[in-house]
């Protein structure tokens, strides 16, 4: 069984009064330990699809079901969980919050989760710290970090929490390419432990790196590319 | 989100703005201290005048007149009869003094006035102050802060005189030694007639007190025939009177009537009333001043709470900036697995800790106002006389009251502004600049 089935996922927005269909009859199966490109023009829908997967946007009709629950009927404390414990979010610009350290950042799934006391969240930061090789600039400020790093570190936020899939909204599309290289190296590695991977870019190079690659266009599954 | 997290989280929100965040605080803190210092005024006056009360013996205090229809304040003049009403005699006294739950009854009987005192060192002119005359019985206390009360020993001319009296005469730097003292007063009848001079004894020195003009004295009833026989005039009679007449036929003027328990004051009242005197209790006066303070305290605390509700628009307008600043926190926070409900909390755990330490803060103030005002009215309290010192206090209910209903305003002010930050889109709020 997938460990994420959308069916039939439609989500129109109405922009100076003009329907924009941002999802237009979206069916799409993410199985564990996948790594998924989805490709495609802005405004194409690729980052609503995102974030209807990772629960930070509901879909007018179809349905999202992970583990038994449709993601698209959830109040939003399920949502709220389900966001915090399963999903880790990687942004294309870091989304970081500035006045906190590296390590405060990484452990605040943990802190806005109410999990652990302090001693044990502060483990567990370090822990995803050390895996995206960061250790040393625990204390630092966002500000204090090269972008590449920022980004390291936001990929450790989204570790922290062991989630199921992380989702990765243009991870490299701020970063320079030998940094956004080292980010996907970064990506694929935790992606070959295990997790699964859903990254949307328009880079050819690291949809390149997918197992799979959906395009969208104005809202519809185009092509699926299979496995390279 | 644990409660601690929140308020951490809150508390280090705040502190990134200090400035904002100071000001916000000092518009609660102006409120809260008018607040507790006019409530704490209100009741420091309110506590003072209830103990004085207590110390001259009118929350026991029932004033008998032979006219009926007195209230207390009015009784308290009644110091001379024109005969109307029902007379007061020493049977009557007597009849008073019997009625289950009074503990004495003394006649009063006033006045004389007089022109000038004089002792060995020195004489002062007073022009018509007011000798006021009670049965030497000891019965009626005074603030007598040398000396003693009246005793029947006094009744060949024991006085007592106001400490401004005393100062007068000469006694200014040593008030104790007044005590034992010879003065011989100058009385007049009805203003104008010149009497034959008396010679009296100083047995205590008293702090004037609220019925009291500045020079009053105060001589033991038994003395009055010491005065020509002529007390008793008031300041339309043209007649001259000797006490035995004046009392004989008019019968004394008033009478206090002191009470076991002021709580039975009422029924004393009835019970005399039924006798077919007018009768007014002390209590009536204490509870209309009380019920005066009540409503004194309502609007001067209801002044401070308007610099609370102000104080309180300041809060919401700090929050909702603080709400516009952070939307793309509050994105990211919700992109992280932060409820509504927990985004909701911080903003309102946030606002409740501004009014928290604009409470706390405000507290402090207020004592630290109530100390600057002690200092003040101890040097009144000391040149008055008066033995009571630090009269000001802030009660701790109040200032436990003021710190949570800061807290309070503060956390529903931050309601609207906090909602709003809940129910934020959570893609819009990322893509937020």
């Amino acid at each position: 069984m997938a460990l994420i089935q959308c069916t039939n996922l439609k989500k129109v927005y109405t922009v100076g009064g003009e329907e924009v269909r941002a999802l237009d009859g979206v069916s799409l199966a993410v199985e564990a330990g996948d790594f998924i490109a989805i490709c495609g023009p802005s405004g194409s829908g690729k980052s609503t699809l995102a974030n209807v997967i990772g629960g930070l946007d509901q879909p007018d009709s179809g349905s999202v079901v992970v583990e038994g629950m449709d993601l698209a009927e959830a109040k939003d404390k399920q949502l709220s969980e389900y966001r915090n414990k399963h999903i880790g979010f990687v942004f294309q610009s870091f989304n970081l919050q500035a006045h906190e350290s590296a390590l405060e950042n990484v452990i605040s799934p943990l802190v806005l989760g109410g999990a652990g006391k302090k001693k044990e969240r502060v483990a567990k930061g370090m822990a995803a710290l050390a895996r995206v090789g960061l250790t040393d600039r625990a204390k630092h400020k966002p500000t204090e970090l090269s972008g590449g790093q920022r980004q390291r570190v936001a990929i450790a936020r989204a570790l922290v929490n062991e989630p199921s899939l992380i989702i990765a909204d243009e991870p490299t599309g701020n970063l320079d390419s030998s940094r956004g290289a080292d980010v996907m190296k970064e990506l694929e590695r935790l992606n070959g432990e295990g997790i699964t991977l859903l990254v949307i870019t328009h880079d050819p190079t690291v949809a390149a790196r997918a197992k799979r690659v959906i395009e969208i266009k104005d809202g519809k599954i185009t092509e699926t590319a299979g496995a390279r | 989100m644990k409660f601690k997290d929140q308020f951490r989280t809150g508390w280090r929100n705040l502190s990134r703005q200090k400035l904002r965040t100071s000001l916000t605080i000092f518009a609660i803190v102006i409120g809260a201290v008018s607040v507790t210092v006019m409530l704490s005024l209100v009741t420091s006056a309110k506590g003072f005048l209830m103990s004085s009360f207590e110390k001259t013996g009118e929350d026991r205090r029932v004033i008998v007149t032979p006219v009926t229809g007195l209230d207390y304040g009015e009784a308290r003049w009644q110091t001379w009869s024109d005969g109307s009403g029902k007379k007061i005699d020493d049977a009557a006294i007597a009849a008073l003094a019997a009625v289950p739950g009074v503990t004495s009854a003394t006649p009063i009987v006033g006045a004389q006035y007089y022109d000038s005192a004089k002792s060995a060192n020195a004489e002062v002119s007073v022009s018509n102050s007011f000798m006021l005359g009670y049965l030497a019985n000891g019965s009626v206390t005074r603030y007598v802060t040398h000396g003693r009360v009246l005793e029947a020993a006094d009744d060949n001319g024991g006085v007592l005189i106001s400490r401004s009296l005393a100062e007068g005469l000469g006694f200014k730097d040593n008030l104790e030694a007044a005590l034992g003292q010879k003065i011989t007063l100058k009385p007049r009848k009805d203003f104008s007639e010149v009497m034959k001079d008396v010679e009296v004894t100083v047995v205590g020195v008293m702090f004037a007190d609220g019925d009291a003009i500045d020079m009053t004295l105060k001589f033991a009833l038994d003395t009055a025939p010491a005065f020509e026989r002529c007390e008793g005039g008031g300041p339309n009679s043209q007649t001259t009177c000797t006490k035995e007449s004046d009392v004989l036929r008019n019968g004394y003027p008033s009478a206090y009537v002191n009470i076991e328990n002021k709580d039975n004051a009422d029924a004393i009242v009835d019970e005399v009333k039924k006798l077919g005197y007018g009768a007014a209790a002390g209590q009536e006066e204490i509870s209309a001043q009380s019920q005066a303070f009540t409503i004194l305290g309502a609007v001067l605390g209801g002044i401070g709470g308007i610099a609370l509700l102000v104080a309180a628009i300041g809060v919401i307008n700090t929050m909702v900036m603080a709400t516009l600043e952070r939307t793309r926190e509050i994105g990211i926070m919700r992109a992280t697995g932060a409820t509504k409900r927990t985004v909701r909390s911080l903003f309102t755990v946030e606002a409740g800790v501004l009014g928290f330490m604009g409470g706390i803060f405000g507290i402090l103030l207020s004592f630290g106002v109530a100390i600057l005002l002690n200092g003040v009215l101890n040097q009144q309290l000391e040149d008055g006389g008066i033995s009571e010192r630090n009269i000001v206090s802030i009660p701790p209910p109040i200032a436990i009251v003021v710190i949570l209903v800061t807290t309070l305003i503060g956390m529903i002010a931050g309601r609207l502004p906090a909602r709003r930050a809940a129910n934020l889109d959570p893609v819009e709020a990322l893509r937020y600049e």
